[in-house]
């Protein structure tokens, strides 16, 4: 195809020797340079039951298509390059290598059963074909360049299946702090809700702006996901008005000793964000009374809350990489199962 | 105020620097502490995954309805309002909206058929001959 995806894809697994495959009962050919598209398309054909064989150009289809011919059918990418290596700025019109090549098939086999496909085009309109061609079935993008997106989903679908069990955990525990930290901007937003978003952008594009943040494959599955989520969390909290009304659900109904309590009751102040104020720093000493016990956990948690970094806090209080380790275990563990009574909460969860 | 954006701060800080810190654990250990917690490390991965796979399949189910009412949306241009994401057919601009909290759709294109479709279905002919 004329536009490359440009991240590389896995070799290809070695195949049976090249007559092996007229012993499938249905078979095919594929000659397409786009390893996204080749993928998609062979992985079709493997599910409608063919047994595929496929080249990179032009010659090396034409060898193949000599060496294993007939096929029940030949798919040939209308702008296929001659030769690897060989970079097609444009298509010639009638006079393309896969036109060429469907040519040449022709004449060895008049009655092979080939398709053209032109999958970067719009309507068949734009896809000229020699008068001897014009039988030849033509398979287009019908939907106007949605192949694209959607190999982009299949890739992203494959890689949330691919996952580990740590990872997806890895995830969903760094997208609940980073809930928890947007305090009221998060507007009743949940992990799961972070977790989605992440996906959707990678799918189909950024909030506010029309830019996706597409997932480049060389970067870890896993790291795409947490910087989609650290942006997406920056923007909820730009986004976040200070003046925004409260959900009653915002304020403590129960202090720690059971009792009915509301921080408004106690709130005198001609600052319109005064409650807000108190409900955060109400979070902050809950938080730190949690580890009133630990004083290790107490001293990592001010650290952290004074912004300083592993290198600064452990000086600061004597502690060992290990002390620090385990203290930082201990809050995330605390903090996690503390909120939601064990479980993991979420909507799903609750 | 002063005080409100320092505990605001304060709080965002340290929730992201445990986020931070959950990513840099190795696979034993994260499976530890959901333990910890309280939870089944296999059970919370298949919801959590459950979750992720819920916002493509949102993505599937817009697209495949408008699909079928022969509506053209470029994936491309899909962008964020305050309720969902957001889009117009390209070929008669009509309207629609998805969200992944609940899947709801929302818009004058899934009222009906895109009244282009009919050029649509020629194409689709063209396509195939």
């Amino acid at each position: 195809m004329a536009h490359l995806l440009p991240y590389p894809e896995p070799p290809e697994p070695s195949l049976p020797p090249p007559r092996s495959i007229n012993a499938s009962p249905k078979s095919a050919l594929l000659v397409e340079n786009d390893e996204s598209l080749l993928s998609f398309l062979r992985t079709s054909l493997k599910h409608e039951g063919y047994a595929v064989r496929t080249a990179a150009n032009s010659d090396e289809g034409l060898r193949l298509y000599g060496d294993c011919a007939p096929f029940n059918v030949v798919l040939i990418d209308y702008c296929v390059p001659p030769k690897d290596g060989v970079v097609i700025d444009h298509c010639a019109p009638l006079q393309t290598h896969g036109t060429a090549l469907a040519i040449a098939i022709r004449e060895i086999n008049p009655s092979q059963g080939m398709i053209i496909a032109a999958l970067d085009y719009r309507n068949a309109r734009e896809v000229p074909r020699p008068p001897e061609l014009m039988h030849i079935r033509l398979l287009i993008d019908i939907s106007n360049f949605q192949l694209r997106s959607l190999l982009e989903k299949i890739e992203v679908d494959r890689a949330i299946e691919a996952l580990t069990s740590s990872e997806v955990l890895r995830l969903q525990q760094s997208a609940d702090f980073r809930v928890r930290g947007l305090g009221r901007a998060a507007r009743g937003r949940t992990w799961e809700d972070l977790l989605q978003q992440a996906v959707l952008r990678t799918l189909i594009g950024a909030e506010d702006t029309r830019q996706g943040r597409h997932w480049n494959k060389d970067v870890d599955f896993v790291m795409h996901l947490t910087g989609a989520m650290r942006s997406i969390s920056s923007n909820w909290k730009r986004q976040f008005k200070e003046t925004e009304a409260y959900l009653i659900s915002e304020f403590p109904i129960h202090d720690a000793e059971g009792q009915e309590h509301s921080p408004l009751d106690d709130v005198a102040s001609r600052h319109t964000a005064a409650d807000q104020c108190l409900i955060e720093k109400d979070e902050e000493d809950r938080v730190l009374t949690i580890f009133k016990d630990d004083p290790e956990a107490t001293q990592v948690l001010q650290g952290l809350l004074d912004d300083l970094k592993k290198n600064e806090i452990m000086p600061r209080y004597a502690l060992g990489e290990k002390q620090y380790a385990a203290a930082v275990k201990r809050i995330r563990v605390k903090l996690l199962g503390g909120r939601n009574g064990g479980g993991r909460g979420g909507k799903h969860g609750r | 105020m002063a005080d409100k954006k320092n505990h605001d701060e304060r709080l965002e800080r340290l929730m992201n620097q445990l986020a931070d810190s959950v990513v840099g654990l190795s696979d034993e250990a994260i499976l530890a502490e959901t333990s910890e917690v309280g939870a089944d490390p296999k059970q919370e991965a298949e919801r959590t995954r459950s979750v992720l796979r819920q916002a493509s399949k949102a993505l599937d189910n817009v697209n495949e309805r408008l699909s079928n009412l022969g509506h053209t949306i470029n994936s491309d241009d899909w962008w964020r309002g305050h309720w969902g994401y957001h889009n117009t057919c390209v070929t008669c601009g009509s309207f629609v909206s998805f969200t992944t909290a609940t899947g709801e759709m929302r818009g004058e294109a899934l009222d009906g058929l895109c009244p282009e479709s009919d050029q649509y279905t020629i194409q689709r002919r063209e396509a195939s001959r």
